[in-house]
């Protein structure tokens, strides 16, 4: 399927300082996670895609329409939530979700009604007298209110406390259902690994790995351990295909692996293993990994 | 109701304006109930020609002797246009700059509101604050007049009103298209007022000072006073200040719609 989203040596500077440095980027269709550190360029991405800032060097397409030339049609198709949400305190909710549904045309209240009711915000208080969680809550109902085809969130679960966040993963889980795409930034890695169906990792500006989630974690690093009755085959347990690392602590060894297990566990079974723990990696892991990898 | 910027920044400002529709109305009837007694001071004549030529010049003294004059004096020739451009500039500031300074421009520009209908928009909104302020005046003005024997027709107060929302109007545009161009809404208020000093420095050494006279046409203190406001009738000089409004802020389209948008 054709890319949503597609960016060719997408670079930005701020007077002269590097913030993103030539991102070469396709996202298909489905749930996109941008993960990376604070101060990667996941929001200089973001904004420049949202069509708020021009690239120093290269460019980026959404929806095949360029982000500078066509910057009102790519606007008209996309939900937006900033890293730093800020409405204007002196309007309710409802007051201000009505003011952005009349300025796009078409929008169901009754959606915006629904999305309020789902995350448990009350629209009629006053956004000034809100909390941060519940300003964000406004945040997310603007962003998906007019059912766009791509949702671009910065940062989107950050307030939220944990319901809220299941919620809200739901929402982001039936868009992609729906057959929206939904790019969603982010440094707390366990939340995208839930929902989404590729990762990219950034770092200091530029792309570090773009990856499906399930081929992230089949090829990831994994560790078992082996608990024998007797004492560990220590160098055959080494020898073994895809084993990176093997530490023995009495009768247990760690070891670390990457991709099957199929030629450690031929390895082992002759010893009589009579204990096996594995830990299912998660992204933090892959991402430290890559991080380490690259450094 | 508030489907649209226009409504939405319009309705925002309906206190501050009704605070200023009142301050500006209160004004004009504490100059005009002193008409009376000025009118009936002994010696008024000989006082006003002891003032130096000069003085007498910049502020219409000369006039005094009629409730225009007085009031042309009085009000129009500084407390009214510094104050419609006090109202003009710090509106024009807010306007855009304001708001992405706040932050809220942000969500507002990723709609199908672009940057060029945003700026026309809130010029749209200052014009007509502006004017509702200016109506105000024009009904304060029309209303003393009786009462106090100001003897002020209703062409006169139209124009006067004219004059001050177009000044109003020229530095609150000034300030929207800086506002608009910079994202900085102390850069806006500062290059606006510095203008707006530099326009009336500029009127007042030009009433004074014989080689600074030519100048003077330039100075849209000039333009909204030479002869009035009040008994100016309709100079040209108000189609230069239309003109200019309208220019500053066309000239600041393409610089907003082609800059970054500050990340809150």
């Amino acid at each position: 399927m054709d890319a949503v989203i597609s960016t060719v040596g997408l670079a930005k500077s701020y007077h002269g300082r590097p913030a993103l440095l030539g991102i070469d980027l396709d996202v298909p269709p489905g749930v996109f996670g941008y993960l990376g550190p604070n101060g990667a360029g996941k929001t200089t991405t973001i904004r420049l895609l949202a069509g708020l800032m021009r690239p120093t060097a290269g460019r980026a397409r959404v929806f095949g329409l360029d982000t500078v030339l066509d910057r009102e049609r790519v606007q008209l198709r996309i939900g937006y939530l900033p890293g730093m949400f800020v409405a204007y305190p002196r309007m309710t909710g409802e007051q201000y979700l009505r003011y952005l549904a009349g300025l796009r045309d078409g929008v169901d209240w009754s959606v915006a009604e629904a999305l309020a009711k789902r995350l448990d915000l009350d629209l009629g208080r006053r956004i000034g007298a809100l909390s941060h969680g519940n300003k964000q809550k406004v945040g997310i109902v603007q962003a998906f209110m007019h059912r766009p085809d791509l949702l671009i969130l910065d940062e989107p679960t950050s307030g939220l406390d944990p319901l809220v966040q299941h919620e809200f993963l739901g929402m982001v889980r039936e868009a992609r259902d729906e057959g929206r795409t939904v790019f969603l930034s982010s440094h707390v890695l366990s939340e995208v690994e839930a929902v989404a169906d590729t990762v990219a990792m950034l770092r200091a500006g530029r792309l570090v790995v773009v990856e499906s989630v399930q081929h992230l974690k089949a090829r990831a690093l994994r560790r078992i351990d082996l608990t024998f009755e007797g004492p560990p085959p220590l160098a055959a347990l080494r020898a073994a295909t895809g084993v990176r690392d093997a530490h023995p602590a009495d009768r247990t060894v760690q070891v670390v692996i990457e991709g099957s297990a199929a030629d450690l566990l031929q390895a082992a079974a002759p010893h009589r293993v009579s204990r096996i723990v594995t830990h299912e990696p998660d992204l933090e892991e892959i991402f430290l990994d890559y991080y380490q990898k690259r450094a | 109701m508030l489907r649209n910027v226009f409504t939405k920044s319009l309705w925002d400002q309906r206190r501050s304006l009704s605070g200023w529709a009142a301050g500006v109305a209160l004004l004009v009837l504490l100059e005009a109930a002193l008409w009376p007694s000025v009118r009936g001071m002994a010696g008024f004549d000989e006082l006003l020609n002891s003032y130096p030529q000069a003085m007498r010049e910049l502020f219409n003294l000369q006039d005094f002797t009629t409730g225009r004059g007085f009031l042309n004096a009085e009000l129009y020739s500084m407390v009214l246009p510094v104050l419609f451009v006090v109202f003009g500039i710090g509106r024009g500031a807010r306007a855009v700059a304001g708001e992405e300074e706040a932050g809220t421009l942000e969500v507002l520009l990723v709609t199908p509101v672009s940057t060029t209908r945003l700026v026309l928009q809130q010029a749209a909104v200052l014009a007509t604050a502006t004017a509702a302020l200016g109506a105000v005046l024009f009904a304060a003005v029309i209303a003393s007049s009786p009462v106090f024997g100001l003897g002020i027709g209703v062409a006169d107060a139209a124009t006067g009103s004219l004059s001050m929302v177009l000044i109003g109007i020229e530095f609150g545009f000034l300030a929207l298209a800086i506002g608009a161009a910079t994202g900085r809404r102390a850069a806006a208020i500062g290059a606006a007022a510095t203008a707006a000093l530099a326009a009336y420095l500029l009127y007042a050494i030009g009433q004074l000072t014989d080689p600074v006279r030519p100048w003077l046409p330039l100075s849209p203190f000039h333009q909204a006073l030479e002869g009035g406001p009040l008994g100016a009738g309709l100079p040209a000089a108000y189609a230069w200040m239309a003109l200019a409004a309208a220019v500053v802020v066309a000239a600041a389209l393409p610089v907003f719609e082609r800059r970054d948008i500050a990340a809150h």
